[in-house]
């Protein structure tokens, strides 16, 4: 079971601005507090693959020490921001070996008890809101352990918007959270850096699920 | 899914002879028509053949890791599109129309000229003249018996399958990892950027099910490729493989224990100063050999050499019969059904 960590992020709730200012560097943001989330890199270990792990055995990968986290209810709808500095952007696959930047959000789908570096196991799926760069459309994916993934299309309402500006990409993740109604929402988040090569299970996550409040 | 990678109940092989490829390339070309002419398979060539010595597709093809060392993964990595070769567009307009003529060259996309591609250094060779020297070499995926490509994939995105032990990548879970791209140390993984997956040779699995040969197979007007389930004792690759002992694996130090075998070239005799024939050296050097198919090398030379010189007394051999394959239906083991005679399924709209 993954422990909650401490970090709680406040959905702010603004008055009098419209959704279009809530764009990645919308204007709109300022009046949401973003909270700096430490990322640890995947365990290496629990690769379900005896290659990744030797190749990878002397390289770095979850390279993305932290993620700024934002959150807000406007309209009527909720966005997640995730900033995370990328000095090296890979804003598509563009070549055999280039990998794309990428960004997820977590949810368990079970409450808490969710191995959360693991993407969950058997009995406790996990569900991720995928984006990633270069790709115009945004994914769901299930998960009950690493490699387990499988790939549904975004549910209706969720929608993803990016934007690489001045070393760091923000994404702004909108639509309804999973335990929609809830007054909090467990979460995590997991980056991949395309210059490192990340994929897969080579990212970096927040090591335990954050609390995303959303206030009435 | 612990079954995708468990030992099949038979196996396919192929045996490739490469004292009889021409070169000409007419099972690429029956591959590319067959299954890889879609957007974003333009650069692809599952089959493909290469003069040796040289630098093979992708560029330096055996240099870029994958495959096992003590029976532990390699480390490998995905060469660049350049480094396999982009699909080129070429100017026909410039060519053909009423201006100015301009000879027809490739363009890469971005508009630059190509400075490197598929079966670039065609007949170039190697070796010092008067004992130069160049042989054929033809590659397609080789459905290895410790595929690193599948062991490779976090994710279960290739399988093997049960009835034949013809590795294939599921589309549906493949998410464009690339892992089993760096883990073939043959190289014979292509990435497609349009859908992002990968994506490689399928033995024409299609075709063998209706009992035709694959496309390459059957295209070869070398009669160079033989194709049989290694179980039956009197289809070529086994007498090839195991009885014999003339057809070996490429790269047997990879690790991966291929089910492509190949029948080595046995070139003339070597000059030597004087410019006389010296019939204790082959042209092509052992060593090179060697490092090509292993150490059994040797004695699948000596055999061929030994069995052709029978033949030349006017003497029978089982293995020159073999490797002549008089009735091409011969080369095709169970599979000669004629393509031509069966009926084509209409694609769906
Ligand atoms: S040749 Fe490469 S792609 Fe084909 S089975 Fe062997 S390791 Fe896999
Ligand atoms: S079709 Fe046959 S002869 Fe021609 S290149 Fe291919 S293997 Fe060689």
């Amino acid at each position: 079971m993954t422990a909650e960590t401490s970090v709680r992020i406040v959905a702010a709730r603004p008055a009098g601005h419209d959704a279009g200012s809530f764009g990645p560097f919308g204007s709109g943001w300022a009046a949401a507090e973003a909270v700096e989330a430490a990322l640890q890199p995947t365990p290496l270990d629990a690769q379900p693959s005896a290659y990744v792990q030797t190749a990878w055995a002397n390289r770095r990968h979850g390279v993305t020490p932290s993620a700024r986290v934002a959150a807000a209810v406007a309209g009527g709808v909720l966005r997640v921001r995730v900033q995370w500095a990328a000095s090296s952007p890979r804003p598509a696959i563009t070549d055999n070996n280039v990998f794309a930047d990428a960004c997820a959000l977590l949810f368990p789908l079970d409450g808490k008890q969710a191995e959360l570096m693991t993407m969950g196991d058997a009995d406790h799926p996990v569900r991720a809101w995928h984006w990633r760069a270069g790709t115009p459309d945004p994914f769901v994916l299930t998960a009950t352990g690493l490699g387990t993934t499988s790939r549904q299309a975004m549910p209706h309402g969720v929608a993803v918007e990016a934007e690489w500006h001045a070393g760091e990409w923000a994404v702004v993740f909108s639509g309804a959270p999973e335990a929609a109604g809830a007054s909090s929402v467990p979460m995590g988040v997991a980056i991949w850096q395309g210059a490192t090569e990340e994929r897969g299970g080579l990212a970096a996550h927040t090591p335990a699920w954050i609390t995303l409040e959303l206030p009435r | 899914m612990a079954t995708v990678n468990s030992k099949p109940t038979r196996q396919l092989a192929m045996v490739f002879d490469l004292n009889k490829c021409l070169g000409c390339q007419s099972c690429t070309i029956a591959c590319k028509t067959l299954w890889t002419d879609a957007p974003g398979m333009e650069s692809m060539w599952w089959n493909i053949v290469n003069t040796l010595p040289g630098q093979g597709t992708p560029r330096g093809a055996f240099t870029h890791g994958g495959g096992y060392k003590d029976g532990k993964p390699v480390p490998g990595t995905f060469p660049s599109l350049r480094e396999y070769g982009e699909a080129w567009d070429f100017d026909h307009q410039a060519t053909f129309g009423d201006g100015e003529r301009i000879p027809l060259h490739p363009r890469n996309r971005d508009g630059s000229t190509p400075e490197w591609g598929p079966n670039w250094d065609e007949d170039m060779g190697g070796g010092e003249y008067p004992n130069s020297f160049f042989f054929y070499l033809q590659q397609i995926c080789a459905n290895c018996s410790k595929p690193a490509c599948l062991e490779a994939c976090p994710r279960e995105g290739l399988y093997r399958r049960e009835e034949d032990g013809i590795i294939l990548i599921d589309e549906e879970r493949c998410h464009g990892y690339r892992f089993c791209a760096e883990a073939c140390p043959y190289k014979r993984i292509y990435f497609n950027p349009q859908r992002a997956i990968a994506q490689k040779c399928i033995s024409c699995y299609p075709r063998l099910e209706a009992g035709v040969a694959p496309a390459c197979v059957r295209q070869c007007p070398g009669r160079v490729r033989h194709i049989d389930y290694m179980d039956n004792l009197e289809g070529h690759p086994y007498k090839l493989v195991k009885e014999w002992k003339v057809a070996l694996p490429l790269r047997p130090d990879f690790g991966t224990e291929p089910n492509v075998f190949y029948v080595p070239p046995l070139a003339p005799s070597a000059f030597n100063e004087s410019g006389e024939f010296d019939d204790s050296r082959n042209r092509i050097p052992e060593g090179y050999m060697r490092e090509l198919f292993g150490p059994a090398v040797d004695d699948a030379l000596e055999t061929i050499s030994r069995e052709r010189e029978k033949v030349a007394r006017g003497e029978q051999s089982e293995l020159m019969d073999i490797l002549i394959s008089r009735d091409w239906n011969d080369l095709m083991g169970p599979f000669t059904q004629n393509p031509a005679q069966l009926s084509r399924p209409v694609p769906e709209k």
